[in-house]
């Protein structure tokens, strides 16, 4: 890793070497400077510097005040509007939050576990015999998606079309700090989300099924429905954040446990542990790196005083392994007894889909390691994370009588 | 003892009631609600569970 103090602390977070391992950069800034000033901007290195929180206790509280860190039009991913609720501000995001919260919540995840749990077996049975697989591309990717699909009510034929673009949104595929290519990119692709679900929409309004976003169409706040741009600004982030946030977690803890086979034995010798271990890989991995914010009001936070308009990107992966915060926070330890870990955020934002997607990460740990115990990563295997959202590009796996 | 939630600091994490149901209850949203505040002796740590996970210091003890 890169040690030299003048090194911007933005290139030692968004870069490979970081996405595929980053404790050393989150402790090595931890140790240095818990709150920064960084030239080189957020998360893909967009022009005017960034202000980088990597502390616990400054992110608890950035992600509690959005009267003075903003979500409104902190990044944009080929969105015309701000997504909702992702980049709406209180006192408005609060009646979107009461709108889809329900959706997302325990109670009505819990029904779809026997669901979920069938299609995992489905999923695990298209390479089982094969004594070899790409978790990422063969598992973590389909698994999420398709439920994601189902849930929503949109054609399953269309997942490859859903998967290009997610990549555009959120990796697009250009030369490394060609920002003004990857614009390009995000713009055309949003372009066409938008048109995709102006069809969706239109299909829905002549006739319901029983999908989420017929339930959207006739969803009411304070005895008005939707707007059609409200509406659209809704699936623009639910198709986004629900194809890929789910994949990433997949693949970060399954990296971990493949080169971690003593704490996978504990696992597959206790199903019940489960909770704990997805809560423990959250903070531990935090496949979601970071979150960005724009500042409303003048604060000082650390010693760094943020001004009105500065960006600020909270690295959430940092503050998860915070020893001013954590016991041993650099160990996993399933039996942790105190973990308020900021995986999914806090405050008014924390993550609408994060029932779903606990319940996803746990039954997929339960089934994969019931049916395949052990497994490895074969010798040479060539494979990186990217950095922001930690996806590998490949994931491949070798187990049953391959895997010895 | 008393184990209380503030209503306009939960925001739905749902890690006290992941793991300590018999305290803590999820409304229609996924926030917390606790039909019984009594913390017996034997509910001592469930509640605690809730206190010492919940991500916005939304529960708390208190003594009658």
């Amino acid at each position: 890793m890169d040690t030299n103090p003048e090194t911007d602390p933005a290139m030692l977070l968004f870069s490979q070497e970081a996405a595929d391992d980053p404790h050393e950069p989150y402790r090595d800034l931890l140790d240095r400077c818990p709150v920064t000033r960084s030239e080189t901007g957020a998360v893909s290195g967009e022009a005017g510097g960034s202000v980088l929180v990597l502390g616990f206790e400054d992110l608890n509280w950035a992600l509690k005040h959005p009267e003075f860190l903003s979500s409104e039009g902190a990044v944009s991913i080929g969105n015309d509007r701000p997504l909702i609720p992702l980049q709406i501000d209180p006192p408005d995001h609060a009646k979107y939050r009461r709108l889809l919260d329900p959706e997302f919540s325990p109670k009505k995840m819990a029904a779809l576990e026997p669901d979920f749990r069938v299609l995992v077996n489905q999923v695990i049975d298209t390479f089982a015999d094969r004594g070899q697989c790409d978790f990422h591309e063969e598992f973590a990717t389909p698994l999420p998606s398709t439920f994601f699909l189902r849930l929503t009510g949109l054609p399953l034929d269309d997942l490859p079309v859903f998967l290009q673009w997610r990549d555009n949104i959120i990796r697009p595929d250009v030369e490394p700090g060609d920002m003004d290519a990857a614009a390009e990119i995000r713009a055309a692709t949003g372009r066409d989300i938008y048109a995709y679900f102006e069809r969706a929409l239109d299909e829905r309004s002549e006739q319901r099924d029983d999908g989420l976003l017929s339930r959207l169409l006739d969803a009411e706040i304070e005895g008005e429905r939707l707007t059609r741009e409200e509406l659209l600004d809704i699936c623009y982030l639910l198709i986004i954040a629900g194809l890929d946030t789910v994949t990433a977690t997949l693949d970060c803890m399954v990296h971990y446990l493949a080169l971690h086979p003593d704490e996978r034995r504990r696992l597959v010798d206790d199903p019940s542990l489960s909770p704990a271990v997805v809560e423990e890989l959250m903070r531990f991995e935090t496949p979601v790196m970071v979150t960005p914010r724009t500042v409303k009001q003048d604060v000082k936070l650390g010693d760094v005083e943020l001004r009105t308009g500065d960006s600020v990107t909270l690295v959430l992966g940092a503050g998860n392994i915070d020893k001013t915060e954590f016991v041993d926070a650099e160990t996993v330890d399933f039996a942790r007894g105190r973990n308020r870990h900021l995986a999914f955020g806090a405050g008014p934002h924390r993550c609408l889909g994060s029932h779903l997607a606990r319940l996803e990460v746990r039954l997929a740990l339960e089934e994969w390691h019931r049916r395949i115990p052990d497994y490895r990563i074969p010798d040479g295997a060539e494979f990186h994370f990217s950095p922001g959202i930690r996806q590998a590009n490949t994931l491949p796996l070798v187990f049953g009588n391959g895997s010895s | 003892m008393k184990v209380k939630v503030d209503a306009a600091a939960c925001q739905g994490h749902g890690r006290c009631y992941a793991l300590a149901p018999d305290v803590f209850e999820p409304d229609d949203h996924g926030h917390c609600v606790i039909p019984d505040p009594e913390v017996t002796p034997e509910r001592e740590s469930a509640a605690c569970a809730g206190v010492e996970n919940c991500p916005e210091d939304a529960i708390t003890l208190e003594d009658d």
